[in-house]
């Protein structure tokens, strides 16, 4: 049974990263939003898989989960939205996403129809990845007591997460529960793969229709420019294309 | 014949299923896949509907989808072109959003559903919207007023309508305002401007309106002129939703209104910026309504009717309907259950029966219960698992019980029968409460909803007590039967609604009908026989950022975990006990 949070030898390495990012006030209040996202989202995952499983146990336990991380998007996006309104922030195009990766989220896993056992060794793994990081973030923040207090209030929350999804493992699947447990790191390992695989693949079909922009519209381009500038303004009679064939998709 | 209507991928996706000419179920997929507004392809709502109806997909006469997907990415594309080079950067994000799955609709309703090609159809976007404005609203003859964002092309709609009892219909759309000039993407870029997401922060505008003063108006119509023919432009300088997938508003319409709100920011009405976005709120709310208002009129004089069918996600907007029927000179205005883009799937469904397939007529159930039903029985045994108090009551006892509970200050949530399709709890997904003191609405507020101060709470009354308490107008009853209009609490009442009384002195009314939800209306006397007042507070049964809530475990695990004291499913009621297990839970794992 996991009782302490311990972090991960690749955020042991990357502490200067993690360093580097707290720092700034800026980053702290992007990465502070972006948590609370993904906390909420978290928890509103864990919330449908309350609802689904069939046994009454893991229900109240995966509720309690729930109302932890969906708790702790609010205290992330009230400290955020505090340390914003103290650096005079004003809306900017960094807050129409995710800037900055991090937390743990259930990922791409689909609650409907998924196997407790698994669901849980997923939880198990994520949690201890999680408090892991945010030991590391809490020691980053000693400048910032308030902060501070956020990462400690949420450890102590990760430590139950991290407990009751180890034993209930063990519960519902005595056998195989330290083969979940592995499959959930592989999982996780081959998900992280998945996205950068995709993050790669929209970069370069981004590339690629931007110079298809570039080589290949700009007759057309003229063309339409021209064309708007006979259209008139205000009412257009509605043409004959709404007698299109029901079958049209034009 | 069976019909299928689909609406899908831009937001609020949604399946309906028209069986002989009266749709027989509909459902929006948010409320099954529990996420919100959630635009994916609506797979789980369609199987529910051909499950609720037993039929399988083999059994499908048709399958409607709701908009023309390659007329949509014709104009995304020559509205990328017509911005070039500035469209650069929106181009590629646009061009994968459509061409990864909405042009290839066709296809992928194929290989889901193993339907012929052949069997799938597709209606215009704003004939859908017109389509369930006025084949589901109990008049003959109208005329039909559709606005939204944006479909295809259009953006706004006129024409009318003609049923025949048991014969032909006709529909006919005879004019539009063509993208990128939508007073629905007018209304949004408010909207992101004032720092709410977008196609779901409106109606928070329309509430914010009401504690600003309309000053802004002269700047508002420099960014949107009306034209010589009773039309309107937007003037594109202000506007950037052609060329920027992140950015709706130019840097000319923040010089023009100022700094915008950022989304974090809380809105503090004491304060001039908290004081300037409302009055932005309240001056693009001013001329929205009086742009509609004067379509309207025209369309009054154009038409010669008396009724008046108005869809599209702008008939959400509760103010804009009441001074519609007050002063567009209309008599009655219908508005459906669910006039946005969900509601284009019973639309779709129910254009091709009538118009493609020239189905007689057929009148169509007047409510918008359409959606699964609850299960009681599922109910008690969760919270018999958790350890909660449960009681199954018959009838009178039960609703003695609720509004004991409702007098005593309490919170309810109320589950009943078949969930509303549209994005109103009208009785079946409710969250009841005292409308009394405005002690209510801010718990609601804080404990429940988690959302900000200024939004205000409908109440619902029985149709036969509404003009007591509501300053109903001619007509009013018709639009307050699913919540569509907003209208003035009666002043001597004011004080004693006050958690449904906006600052305005307006509320958004449900009049109820005993036949529409038969146990609210019961409640509803039950509750005035101890109070004196039979109004009640009702408001989504839901969270914020979530759908309303679906099947009994939802609604349960929602009262878990916030301050709902009592919950209802049929003859089921649940009370909280004594000790909170959750701590308890914690405390022995940690």
């Amino acid at each position: 049974m996991a009782t302490a949070a311990r972090s991960a030898r690749i955020d042991r390495v990357l502490r200067p990263v993690h360093r580097w990012v707290w720092r700034d006030a800026g980053r702290r209040v992007r990465k502070l939003l972006a948590f609370a996202e993904v906390e909420t989202g978290g928890g509103r995952d864990i919330l449908r898989a309350a609802e689904v499983t069939p046994d009454p146990l893991l229900r109240r336990l995966y509720l309690a989960h729930a109302i932890d991380e969906l708790h702790h998007g609010v205290l992330f996006r009230e400290r955020g939205a505090e340390l914003l309104r103290v650096r005079g922030g004003r809306a900017s195009a960094l807050f129409n996403g995710n800037p900055l990766p991090g937390g743990h989220g259930l990922d791409d896993l689909s609650i409907e129809g998924e196997a407790d056992a698994r669901l849980l060794a997923f939880l198990h793994v994520a949690e201890k990845a999680a408090a892991g990081r945010f030991a590391i973030y809490r020691d980053l923040v000693a400048d910032d007591p308030p902060t501070r207090a956020i990462f400690d209030e949420i450890l102590h929350d990760e430590v139950f997460h991290m407990n009751y999804t180890y034993t209930q493992l063990a519960r519902i699947s005595p056998r195989a529960y330290r083969r979940q447990v592995w499959l959930a790191r592989a999982s996780r390992v081959w998900n992280r793969v998945v996205r950068l695989a995709a993050a790669l693949g929209a970069l370069m079909g981004a590339a690629f229709l931007t110079l298809l922009y570039f080589v290949l519209m700009p007759p057309f381009a003229w063309l339409a420019r021209r064309a708007v500038r006979r259209e008139p303004a205000g009412w257009v009679p509605i043409s004959a294309r709404e007698d299109a064939p029901p079958t049209s998709q034009y | 014949m069976n019909i299928l209507g689909i609406s899908a991928h831009y937001h609020d996706s949604a399946a309906a299923l028209v069986v002989d000419g009266v749709p027989a179920a509909a459902v929006q997929q948010e409320r099954l896949s529990r996420h919100k507004h959630d635009a994916g392809f609506p797979l789980e709502a369609i199987d529910w509907c051909l499950e609720h109806a037993g039929l399988t997909p083999a059994d499908l006469d048709a399958v409607v989808f709701y908009e023309r997907s390659m007329l949509k990415l014709e104009r995304i594309l020559v509205c990328s072109l017509r911005a070039f080079p500035r469209s650069w950067r929106s181009f590629p994000h646009a061009m994968r959003n459509s061409l990864g799955e909405k042009v290839w609709v066709r296809g992928i309703i194929a290989s889901y559903l193993g339907v012929p090609r052949r069997n799938i159809l597709f209606t215009g976007h704003h004939a859908s919207h017109a389509a369930a404005a006025f084949l589901t609203a109990p008049t003959r003859r109208a005329a039909i007023l559709t606005a939204d964002g944006v479909g295809e092309w259009a953006t706004l709609t006129v024409g009318r309508g003609e049923r025949t009892a048991a014969g032909a219909t006709t529909l006919s759309l005879t004019r539009e305002i063509r993208f990128p000039h939508s007073l629905g993407m007018l209304y949004s870029t408010f909207t992101a401007y004032l720092g709410f997401p977008v196609n779901d922060g409106e109606y928070k505008v329309m509430g914010l309106a009401a504690y600003g003063r309309p000053t802004l108006c002269d700047a508002v119509r420099k960014v949107i002129r009306r034209t010589a023919d009773g039309g309107f432009t937007l003037v594109p300088e202000y506007f950037e939703y052609q060329t920027s997938a992140s950015r709706s508003f130019s840097q000319a319409f923040v010089d023009l209104f100022g700094p915008p709100r950022h989304p974090y920011d809380p809105i503090d009405l004491e304060s001039a910026d908290g004081r300037r976005f409302a009055d932005c709120a309240a001056s693009v709310q001013r001329v929205l309504e009086d742009t509609l208002l004067d379509i309207a009129r025209a369309l009054r004089r154009d038409t010669g009717l008396p009724d008046l069918c108005f869809g599209g996600g702008v008939a959400l907007n509760g103010v804009a309907n009441a001074r519609l029927l007050a002063e567009s000179g209309f008599e009655r205005v219908f508005v459906p259950p669910a006039p946005g883009d969900a509601g284009c799937a019973v639309g779709a469904a129910l254009y091709a029966d009538r118009l493609y397939f020239r189905n007689p007529d057929r009148d169509v159930p007047d409510h918008p219960f359409m959606g699964p039903r609850v299960d009681a029985d599922e109910l008690a045994r969760v919270a018999r698992d958790d350890g909660q108090r449960v009681e199954a009551l018959d009838e009178p006892e039960l609703l003695d019980r609720v509004a004991d509970d409702l007098a005593a200050g309490r919170i309810v949530g109320w589950m009943d029968g078949a969930a509303e399709f549209g994005p109103r709890a009208l009785g079946h997904r409710s969250i009841l409460a005292a409308p009394h003191a405005v002690e209510m609405r801010d718990r609601l507020n804080r404990d429940i909803k988690s959302r900000e101060e200024f939004r205000p709470f409908a109440p619902v009354v029985a149709v036969e007590d509404a003009d007591r308490y509501f300053d109903l107008p001619p007509g009013g009853l018709r639009l307050a039967r699913f919540m569509s209009g907003v209208f003035p609490v009666r002043a001597e009442w004011r004080s004693r609604l006050a958690a449904v009384t906006h600052v305005d002195g307006t509320a958004r009314v449900q009049a109820l009908e005993r036949e529409m939800a038969p146990r609210l209306h019961a409640l509803l006397g039950a509750y005035g026989r101890r109070s004196g007042i039979p109004v009640l507070l009702n408001t989504s049964f839901n969270v914020a950022g979530e759908p309303i809530v679906n099947r009994a475990i939802e609604g349960y695990s929602t009262y878990r975990r916030c301050g709902i004291d009592t919950l209802v499913a049929g003859p089921t009621l649940v009370t909280k006990p004594a000790l909170p297990q959750a701590r308890s839970m914690k405390e022995a794992y940690a």
